[in-house]
């Protein structure tokens, strides 16, 4: 599904040239729950920026669902962050003014082969996946922190996206939402979706099948993760 | 992105921060407004001025001494206040004589003071042919007119204007009472129906008419007409009328080369056509200067929108990520512009309607003008046109900045 070779991002301003990844080549498979580590200043939002499609490399190869990314124009990269990615983020990103299913709306409306009566089941049956069926119609800016974050994964899952790029998604959340929003990644996972998540928290990391360090723009390691019932029996608790 | 989904994210937009957005559509509300209020003010100008002009007769020619320059709105000296004396009782006589013509009327005109018992006004009194009255619509709601054998005896009898007659009399009949004019006693035969103010502005309900001869002899003194009227057979053209009366005028005054005409001929049309050009460029103008305060109310669209795409550079980011192009941005922008000018220009149309009804009201109730009320289709679509034009022109550059923001750079905004 996702093929990186020798993948580069140099940043230039005011003369100063900055490389924030220096190299590095990896694959990710299809059904992978991949987690993406790495200190502070690392590379890490630099790579999940180019995989999912919000930048371009300057160096490497970077290749999604047989498509390299240096011959797209920027009107099918968009096209392809609609219809095959689903984004979650740290601080939610929801449009306070707009209802639930507003929000999760959004990317549909930018699917020109959905219905708007199909956008409705597609919306419905979202919400209903994390659980916020009742709240269809609130406000988003009234809801919880917790309940924003899944608002964010239902509007992540209604395009039915092949790979879902989470960047620190409980960062901004208390202990048992973020353990809310972890299941329903780990359940998405279950189910097949491929998920890459970036994050500085080790215990989230471990919901992943397999852990890539990144340091000063260069891959540290790439292994599997050690099965642990345990630590995620205990981060449900 | 489906249309119907810009607009809704637009209307959102302006529902969001509804203070702001009625703030910002004043400029454009107070502009359409005025264009549509002048706009009607100036249909209605015209409209009252063509009621005018067709009022004072039907196939109406005029003759009037000295010459006019080419060019269709240059005026002979005479109705500048300079005497000419080129009209004579012989151009009456020629004219009579053409089939074409079936009334004629000299006039003289002149100012003075008339009186009865302690009561006295200003007035002009006009000398005029018997024939005046049928032919310029001139009837009398007391008494009579007078006749040609009153014109040819030097009667000393008078019909007032409405105004006239009540500024003397009050509320009472005047017929067969004698007033005073420069100090000649006339006894009034006719009270005439109210006419209002006639085209180029003169009051025909204060006014005295007077036989001509009466009227060029004894009061004035004179051997010249200050204008001559007629009335053309309905079976002629009006252009072919004029040039016939041209004609005979020059073969009159012995003129071979027309550039020494010393008269002018105008017919109805011209007049309404001079008028009309006239009103209309007044309201071109006017509405101009108007339309000046909706570059200032796209101007403040502008700003808001720049304002709009900055406070809300996270959505635009956000909108990228999940698959907006550079275009659908735009869209989005350029709709809720649109949509600020369109509704400010609604706003403006009923503001301006209801002006327009409130100066008709004034003017027909309270001044007692005949105004016709004039609401020009024309000004609604050009004033929708216009503001939707505005909201697209003033719009474009910040959708453009909005469209044009990198998504990682605005989804960092904070």
């Amino acid at each position: 599904m996702i093929h990186l070779h020798n993948l580069e991002k140099t940043y230039s301003e005011d003369g100063e040239v900055t490389k924030a990844l220096r190299g590095i080549s990896f694959d990710i498979k299809k059904g992978e729950f991949v987690a993406i580590m790495g200190p502070s200043g690392s590379g890490k939002s630099t790579l999940l920026h180019l995989l999912s499609f919000l930048d371009r490399p300057t160096g490497g190869t970077y290749v999604f669902n047989n498509k390299n990314v240096t011959t797209l124009t920027d009107f099918e990269m968009a096209h392809i962050r609609n219809a095959e990615m689903g984004f979650i983020f740290q601080s939610f990103n929801l449009l306070s003014r707009f209802s639930v299913f507003e929000n999760v709306a959004m990317p549909l409306m930018y699917s020109p082969h959905v219905s708007v009566t199909h956008r409705k089941k597609l919306v419905e049956r979202a919400v209903a996946s994390v659980g916020l069926e009742e709240k269809l119609y609130s406000e988003a800016g009234k809801l919880s922190g917790g309940q924003k974050q899944r608002v964010a994964i239902a509007r992540a899952l209604v395009n039915d996206p092949d790979v879902i790029f989470a960047d620190e998604p409980t960062g901004n959340l208390d202990s048992v939402s973020g353990a809310q929003v972890m299941g329903i990644l780990h359940q998405l996972h279950e189910n097949g979706r491929t998920v890459i998540l970036v994050t500085h928290e080790t215990y989230t990391a471990q919901f992943a099948d397999r852990l890539i360090h990144i340091k000063d723009g260069l891959l540290e390691s790439d292994e599997p993760i050690k099965k642990s019932r345990k630590t995620k029996e205990e981060f449900f608790k | 992105m489906r249309i119907r989904d810009s607009i809704k994210i637009a209307v959102s937009g302006v529902i969001h921060a509804k203070m702001r957005s009625f703030l910002t559509m004043l400029g454009i509300v107070i502009g359409i407004a005025s264009v549509i209020l002048l706009m009607s003010i100036g249909g209605s100008a015209q409209a009252l001025i063509i009621n005018q002009v067709k009022g004072i007769g039907s196939n109406l020619i005029f003759v009037i001494p000295g010459a006019t320059k080419s060019g269709r709105f240059s005026a002979p000296a005479s109705t500048q206040g300079i005497i000419i004396k080129t009209l004579v009782s012989g151009d009456v006589d020629a004219l009579s004589r053409n089939p074409a013509i079936v009334a004629i009327s000299p006039e003289v005109r002149g100012q003075a003071k008339i009186v009865y018992g302690n009561n006295d006004t200003d007035v002009t009194y006009l000398g005029v042919d018997s024939a005046f009255f049928p032919m310029r619509n001139f009837n009398v709601t007391e008494g009579s007119t007078f006749s040609s054998r009153d014109v040819d005896a030097y009667e000393h009898v008078v019909v007032l204007g409405s105004e006239t007659a009540k500024t003397l009399f009050g509320g009472y009949n005047p017929v067969g009472k004698t007033v005073r004019l420069k100090d000649v006693s006339f006894t009034v035969i006719g009270v005439l129906e109210k006419k209002g103010i006639g085209a180029f502005g003169i009051d025909q309900d204060n006014i005295a008419i007077l036989p001509l001869s009466v009227g060029q002899k004894q009061m004035l003194g004179i051997d010249y007409y200050t204008d001559i009227t007629l009335q053309v057979s309905d079976a002629y053209n009006a252009d072919f009328a004029k040039q016939r009366v041209t004609s005979i005028m020059r073969e009159s005054h012995g003129i071979t080369d027309p550039n020494k005409d010393d008269f002018t001929v105008r017919t109805q049309e011209d007049a309404l056509s001079m008028l009309g050009t006239i009103t209309s460029v007044l309201t071109l103008f006017l509405t101009s200067i108007a339309a000046i305060s909706l570059i200032v109310g796209g101007i403040g669209i502008m700003n808001i929108m720049l304002v709009a795409v900055v406070e809300r550079t996270r959505e635009i980011g956000l909108r990228k990520a999940v698959g907006a192009t550079t275009g659908d941005i735009m869209q989005q922008f350029l709709w809720e512009s649109v949509i600020l000018t369109m509704l400010g220009g609604l706003i403006g149309i009923l503001i301006g309607s209801f002006f327009t009804v409130l100066v008709y009201l004034v003017l027909t109730y309270l001044v007692k003008m005949d105004w016709v009320f004039v609401l020009p289709s024309s000004a609604i679509w050009l004033s929708v046109g216009v503001s939707t034009i505005t909201g697209i022109i003033f719009g474009l550059y910040p959708s453009r900045e909005a469209a044009r923001k990198d998504p990682i750079e605005a989804l960092r905004y904070e």
